[in-house]
């Protein structure tokens, strides 16, 4: 059984206007987006900006309310928050954010920023207390006098490894990290990933990773889901979406990947622009009339996109007819 | 997996305790002393600052040894007797009574009102706010219809309407009756920040930490904004003072007989007092406009200290 499984969820922004203030519209920041976290390892969650990754972290967590569909954890589903506060859900489900210094009360010492999880969930004394937030400290990596230090003292890479301190405060099963580490510069991403690595190997943990930059998600992911308009369009591992990917949407973000090779930055630039070209053409089949995506269609396995209804036929019937060779 | 973390450091008792000492040595220094820094910046503002406190003091002390209901009779000798005399400093009016007295403790009396005005119209008007502002959605809704409707009452009419219709009344249940009418500009204020605050980052993180909703507004959001509190609360105080000062002055604040700035000014109703007998109301009047200056210099400064980008201080750190 998978640890989290999130089915069909959706959030639905209601827009109001006219003389009676009624709802005239739905913003569908999420709309239906289904897949399962497995114990232990990391699941990316990737889109461009305003895709609905963060509005899918909020709803999974419970500080957005869903629409529709439902998140099971621990055989409970986790959307209606009575069932949240009966499973202690968020001593289990964290979050990082995605701007630290946002997500640190300025107004508060950083001991009491991070034993606030601990505070609400594990009742320790005064002394246990701060000795927890003394070996937290130290698994970031940071010195023991930031302590008494105030949020704005700290570089933001600094800060972001406070916020995953506090987030493994309370040895949660799930963390949802939201583009932890895309506000900070090159070095910096690298030493906080390889914290939430160790922090993973040490103590077991699932991420749901939320980032737009395939780069670093390859470097953290096993499985990989691909979001546009608050639909997943292309869901694998990551052998899948990197050696073989299928939908446009996926191709035109690998391409967009920056080429570290300086010898092969003509023919990237290249590639790119047929990417492009081929996106802009085929733009219209791959989206339904509504600019939504369709169904996703499982071409192996691990591997499901959502394609055409023509192109999925084709498929459907390839997969049928290996059936009955088999 | 527990087991890892209390390995994963040790540190020694005297570590700790060191630590927890230079904290406390650095212990929240920063908003007083940024506070301090700008009074020493701005000499009329430190001016002001310590004429007010001296003055309330001094009110506060002194009518303790005025016998209110004696000085309050009437003295025929002492008919508008001239100012600069041994009995009377100040003067006294149409009933021979001592306007230096009927000045302080008329000042106690106008400063007190405010006072409680204040702290009970800005303690409700922030709660009022921050609710409004954290949770949103209905709750903001039905609360700004309550704010709503508040506003559209004609308020002194209404203040005057309940004062004439109850039959005994007293300073405490006017600051009460008063109070009803003066939160609203607090929350509309604090309801706004809150709103913004709200959005933050840290609120979500404290959400999802466990924080009750309770505990995040009042001790999470609610330090944030106290710097607007601040500010909010001493310029309401000055125009508090002329709120009950205005309604005396017209008739319908304190019960006869019981001295308070706006009645003294009120002798100026009389064209009389106003040409001849100026020393009846002018000595209220010029307390009144001190004490409104000291107070909104006071109140700029605490803004200016806010603001990093305003300030004057040196040490600004
Ligand atoms: N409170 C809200 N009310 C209305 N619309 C909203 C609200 N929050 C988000 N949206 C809309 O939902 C969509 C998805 O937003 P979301 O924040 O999930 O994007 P995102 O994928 O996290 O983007 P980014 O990478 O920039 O963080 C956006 O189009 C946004 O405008
Ligand atoms: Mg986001």
């Amino acid at each position: 059984m998978s640890l989290i499984e999130i089915n069909d969820l959706k959030v639905h922004y209601p827009i109001r206007g006219g003389f009676w203030n009624r709802i005239v519209d739905n913003v569908k920041a999420v709309d239906g987006v289904t897949f399962n976290i497995e114990a232990g390892e990391t699941y990316g969650l990737v889109g461009e900006s305003g895709s609905g990754k963060s509005t899918t972290a909020k709803a999974i967590i419970g500080l957005e309310k869903a629409t529709a569909g439902t998140v099971m954890y621990n055989g409970k589903d986790v959307t209606k928050a009575e069932n949240r506060r009966k499973l202690d859900y968020n001593r289990d489900v964290q979050m990082i954010f995605q701007d630290s210094l946002s997500s640190l009360n300025p107004r508060k010492r950083i001991e009491d920023v991070i034993a606030e999880p601990l505070r609400n969930f594990e009742h320790l004394d005064k002394e246990e207390e701060k000795l927890r937030v003394l070996q937290l400290l130290d698994i970031v990596g940071l010195d023991a006098d930031a302590l008494y230090k105030y949020p704005h003292q700290f570089s933001g890479g600094q800060r972001q490894r406070i916020g995953v301190a506090r987030a493994v405060a309370t040895h949660p099963k799930l963390i949802i990290a939201d583009e932890p580490v895309s506000a900070l510069d090159l070095s910096v991403q690298a030493q906080v990933l390889n914290f939430m690595k160790k922090i993973q190997r040490q103590f077991g943990i699932s991420y749901l990773f939320i980032s737009h930059d395939l780069g670093v998600v390859r470097h953290m992911c096993k499985n990989i889901a691909i979001m546009t308009r608050g639909r997943i369009v292309e869901v694998g591992t990551r052998e899948d979406i990197y050696n073989n990917p299928m939908h446009i949407y996926t191709k035109r973000l690998l391409a967009a990947i920056p080429e570290t090779n300086v010898n092969h930055r003509e023919a990237h630039r290249k590639h790119r622009l047929e990417i492009e070209k081929i996106y802009q053409e085929q733009q219209a089949t791959y989206y339904d009339q509504d600019g939504m995506a369709f169904p996703l269609v499982k071409v192996s396995p691990t591997h499901s996109v959502a394609l055409p209804p023509e192109l999925a036929k084709k498929f459907e019937q390839q997969s049928e007819s290996k059936g009955v060779n088999v | 997996m527990k087991r890892d973390i209390a390995d994963a450091t040790s540190i020694s008792k005297e570590d700790l305790a060191k630590l927890t000492k230079e904290a406390n040595e650095e212990a929240t220094p920063s908003r007083m002393k940024i506070m301090w820094g700008e009074f020493k910046a701005d000499k009329p503002a430190l001016v002001s600052l310590f004429l007010l406190v001296f003055f309330i003091l001094f009110v506060i002390i002194a009518s303790e040894f005025i016998d209110v209901p004696k000085m309050m009779e009437t003295n025929i000798m002492g008919y508008y007797n001239k100012p600069f005399s041994s009995d009377y400093w100040l003067g006294a009016d149409a009933g021979g009574r001592s306007i230096a007295k009927e000045l302080v403790v008329g000042s106690r009396n106008s400063i007190s009102i405010a006072i409680g005005l204040t702290i009970i119209s800005s303690t409700f008007g922030i709660c009022w706010g921050l609710v409004s502002g954290y949770f949103g959605g209905m709750v903001d809704l039905a609360m700004q219809r309550v704010y709503d409707f508040m506003m559209i009452i004609p308020m002194l009419m209404t203040i005057i309407v309940i004062v004439t219709i109850i039959p005994h009344y007293n300073a405490i249940t006017l600051t009460l009756i008063l109070s009803i009418f003066y939160w609203m500009g607090t929350s509309r204020l604090i309801r706004s920040r809150t709103l913004a605050e709200s959005q933050k980052d840290y609120v979500a993180a404290s959400k999802t930490s466990g924080t009750s909703n309770f505990k995040i507004i009042f001790r999470e959001i609610m330090p944030n904004i106290s710097s607007l509190i601040i500010v909010d609360t001493t310029l309401s105080f000055a125009e508090n003072i002329g709120v009950e000062t205005g309604l005396s002055f017209l008739g319908f604040g304190l019960p006869m007989g019981t001295p308070s700035l706006g009645t003294l000014i009120a002798n100026a109703n009389d064209p009389e007092n106003i040409t001849q007998y100026w020393w009846t109301w002018l000595p209220a009047a010029i307390e009144i406009i001190i004490l409104c200056l000291s107070i909104s210099y006071i109140g700029q400064v605490m803004r200016r200290t806010t603001n990093a980008a305003q300030r004057r201080g040196q040490d600004q750190k």
